[in-house]
């Protein structure tokens, strides 16, 4: 044979071998899940901690099926900081950025922190064409440019609560609380942060106003406030019988403690961040016992016997990480986000994000929160009924530092606890 | 609701002044004025949690052992730092700035940032004092402030050492033909300083949690009082704490909270215009002279 004919015979025989073995090959590469958050506060974390174990779990089953191959996930995360104070939004963005073009994931999960870099990245999403699948940002504004431009917007989907979700359930303990007791006074303490003002004044106007409360009074704390006792005597002046507390701050746990030393005589029903998890109670010298605090999300910092899923989380979370959850909002969705995503690349058969937006649309499964649907702004729909939608729950600190939910009804384990002094009203 | 809120505004006057002792004992001694004071105060409150929750030592030794450290810390600071920009007072600034970022920021960088992070009250239990309850953490912090700014008037007057500290401050010079040492004093007032902050921390923090914010926080407020008060005088720092205390609590309850911090920069503003030596200041601006 001469040497031309060698030549093709040898190009032809490689050529051969690219298509034989290189699905084999490209089989073995794995399907990276981007994580793009503040890892360094407790709600990155744990969601971080979540969305690994529902890859070590799908990947113990095998992996995702795409197409006619098992493919496993990896995650890839980034620190973002957005939540860390003074980090411009930029920079946040920036790291979205060098995640996706260095590590090229096919989808993100968990996302940033602040609404501003939510809102910011989503063009930067819509540019690289890669589902995102939020769990920590809130801001209902993202629904309405979905909306809006659904072609350039489509890939950006919500599984956590949102805000107009936490409105809705802090109204609907309120009314919960005016059914069960008859109480219609209430004074509204919130840190002095865009969200929770906002929060604030949405529930006053479309709640408490049309519901026959009287809003006794409302005041915004500034971020690293140590001091509410001026605000906790106006309350005991005014008899007021129940206290709203809206905050994230590390420092709103002592809104508590001081209402517990105080001993006023008024519920204290709303949301603290730091007053989520179990651990709260020693962070916080048992002094808190009688509050009501809110979880965004089944499965996250709290667990229902009504919601299986939940339990079973909880209990997967606490053995593999070797601590309970903590944070209430963040890690059920992003434990879901992975399982969702993986569902959908199952029915897409493929890892092109418009295939994997079309199907993220069509979920519906009962998960770690309830029942997981998107609606046409793809936020997960939330309600009051883990059977037909995702569900948060509001729980009371009882005496012994247990943790007893007591809305929604039909996640509830007990009645709320008056705290000392306070009769109900009717 | 008038005797809480004068009950409460006592409360925070005393915080205020314990905050700012530390702060003002160094720049009126040393001439330095430490803006790594609110590092200080952080670095000692981590330590105690540190020592409690992964070495395992009971409170008392923990905060022992915390205030040591941070007392050393500010040795360091002075020995290794200070001491070869004695003098440059832009400089002295600065270094001592850095030095507390760095210090803010690796614990920020370290991951100590979160809930958990609280130190335990002494005490849970609450008194009833003129039909308000009080949390007795609170009252023992206005019993401590009161028998430091005592112990630290006896020191500075009735002990050797004290005695000294006020000869360098009145006039190094005239101290150093007396055989007084400036480094070696100044020295200890860097890490007396230092330890007061800790003892700040230790006793303060409890009422809330520990954050690197906060180390940012106690510096202003720090800065504020003492500022407004005159740096280096004791008395001026009492009154100014008193003053922006009881300025803060009745903005609070009778106008409204989000303007309490202002109230502090406000006064520092006015004071900084109208008698920028303070309300007992020693430095005399040029106009105050004539």
């Amino acid at each position: 044979m001469n040497s031309a004919k060698q030549l093709v015979l040898y190009f032809l025989f490689a050529l051969l071998c690219v298509f034989i073995f290189a699905p084999e090959i490209m089989a073995a590469e794995p399907i990276v899940i981007g994580v793009p958050t503040s890892t360094g506060f407790l709600e990155g974390k744990e969601c971080l901690n979540a969305a690994q174990l529902a890859v070590e779990e799908i990947n113990a089953k095998g992996g995702v099926a795409v197409g006619n191959q098992k493919r496993l996930f990896k995650i890839e995360a980034i620190d973002i900081r957005d939540a860390a104070p003074g980090v411009p939004v930029p920079e946040a963005l920036l790291g979205i950025e060098k995640l996706i073009l260095s590590k090229k994931p096919a989808a993100l999960v968990i996302g940033p922190f602040r609404s501003e870099a939510l809102l910011a990245s989503m063009d930067l999403i819509a540019k690289y064409k890669i589902p995102l699948l939020g769990t920590i940002a809130m801001t209902p504004a993202t629904e309405a440019k979905i909306k809006k431009n659904p072609q350039k917007y489509k890939y950006i989907f919500r599984p956590c609560l949102n805000a107009k979700y936490l409105v809705q359930y802090l109204a609907g303990t309120m009314g919960f609380i005016k059914k069960q007791y008859g109480f219609d006074k209430v004074y509204i303490m919130n840190q002095d942060v865009a969200w929770a003002r906002k929060t604030a004044e949405i529930i006053t106007k479309v709640y408490f106003e049309k519901a026959g409360w009287t809003v006794v009074g409302q005041e915004s704390y500034p971020t690293g406030t140590t001091d509410f006792s001026s605000t906790l005597l106006k309350v005991r002046a005014k008899k007021v019988q129940v206290i709203l507390p809206i905050f994230d701050m590390p420092q709103s746990g002592i809104l508590v403690k001081q209402w517990n030393a105080m001993k006023i005589p008024s519920l204290m029903a709303g949301f603290i961040s730091p007053l989520a998890g179990p651990g709260a109670w020693n962070t916080f010298d048992g002094k808190i016992a009688g509050a009501m605090n809110s979880i965004f999300e089944v499965g996250s910092a709290i667990s229902s016997s009504k919601v299986a899923p939940s339990t079973a989380f909880e209990q997967a979370y606490a053995k593999r990480w070797g601590k309970p959850l903590e944070a209430g909002h963040g890690p059920a969705p992003s434990y879901e986000s992975v399982h969702i995503l993986a569902e959908a690349i199952e029915r897409a058969g493929s890892l092109d994000a418009d295939a994997i937006v079309a199907e993220l649309e069509k979920t519906d499964r009962q998960g770690v929160m309830g029942r997981i649907k998107f609606d046409e702004g793809h936020q997960v729909v939330y309600g009051m009924n883990p059977e037909e939608s995702a569900v948060a729950a509001v729980f009371q600190w009882t005496a012994d530092g247990g943790r007893t939910i007591v809305f929604p009804t039909a996640l509830a384990e007990g009645k709320i606890v008056l705290p000392e002094g306070l009769a109900p009203a009717k | 609701m008038l005797a809480g809120t004068i009950i409460y505004a006592l409360i925070n006057s005393a915080i205020l002044a314990m905050i700012a002792m530390g702060f003002n004992l160094t720049f009126g001694i040393s001439g330095v004025a430490n803006f790594a004071y609110g590092a200080f105060y952080v670095l000692a409150a981590y330590g105690v949690w540190i020592l409690i929750h992964m070495a395992g030592l009971p409170y008392a030794a923990a905060v022992v052992i915390s205030i040591g450290l941070t007392t050393l810390a500010g040795a360091l600071m002075y020995r290794l730092v200070l001491i070869r920009v004695k003098g440059q007072a832009l400089s002295e600034v600065i270094a001592t700035f850095g030095i507390g970022l760095v210090i803010l920021e690796l614990f920020r960088y370290l991951g100590f940032v979160g809930f958990e992070y609280t130190l335990p009250v002494l005490s849970d239990k609450s008194l009833i004092i003129a039909g308000t309850y009080v949390d007795m953490q609170r009252i023992l912090i206005v019993v401590l402030t009161a028998a430091l700014v005592s112990g630290l008037w006896l020191f500075t007057h009735h002990t050797s050492l004290g005695l000294a500290f006020r000869g360098i401050a009145q006039d190094e010079r005239t101290a150093l033909t007396f055989g007084m040492d400036p480094d070696r004093i100044a020295t200890l007032a860097v890490s007396i300083g230092a330890a007061l902050a800790a003892v700040a921390a230790v006793i303060i923090v409890p009422l809330g949690s520990i954050s690197p914010e906060e180390g940012y926080d106690v510096l202003i407020k720090a800065l504020a009082v003492c500022i407004i008060g005159g740096l280096g005088s004791t008395g001026g720092v009492i009154l100014a704490s008193f003053l922006i205390g009881f300025a803060e609590r009745f903005t609070d309850s009778y106008i409204g909270s989000h303007w309490t911090m202002i109230v502090s920069l406000a006064a520092l503003l006015a004071v900084l215009v109208l008698k920028p030596s303070g309300l007992f200041g020693k430095q005399k601006e040029l106009e105050e002279r004539i």
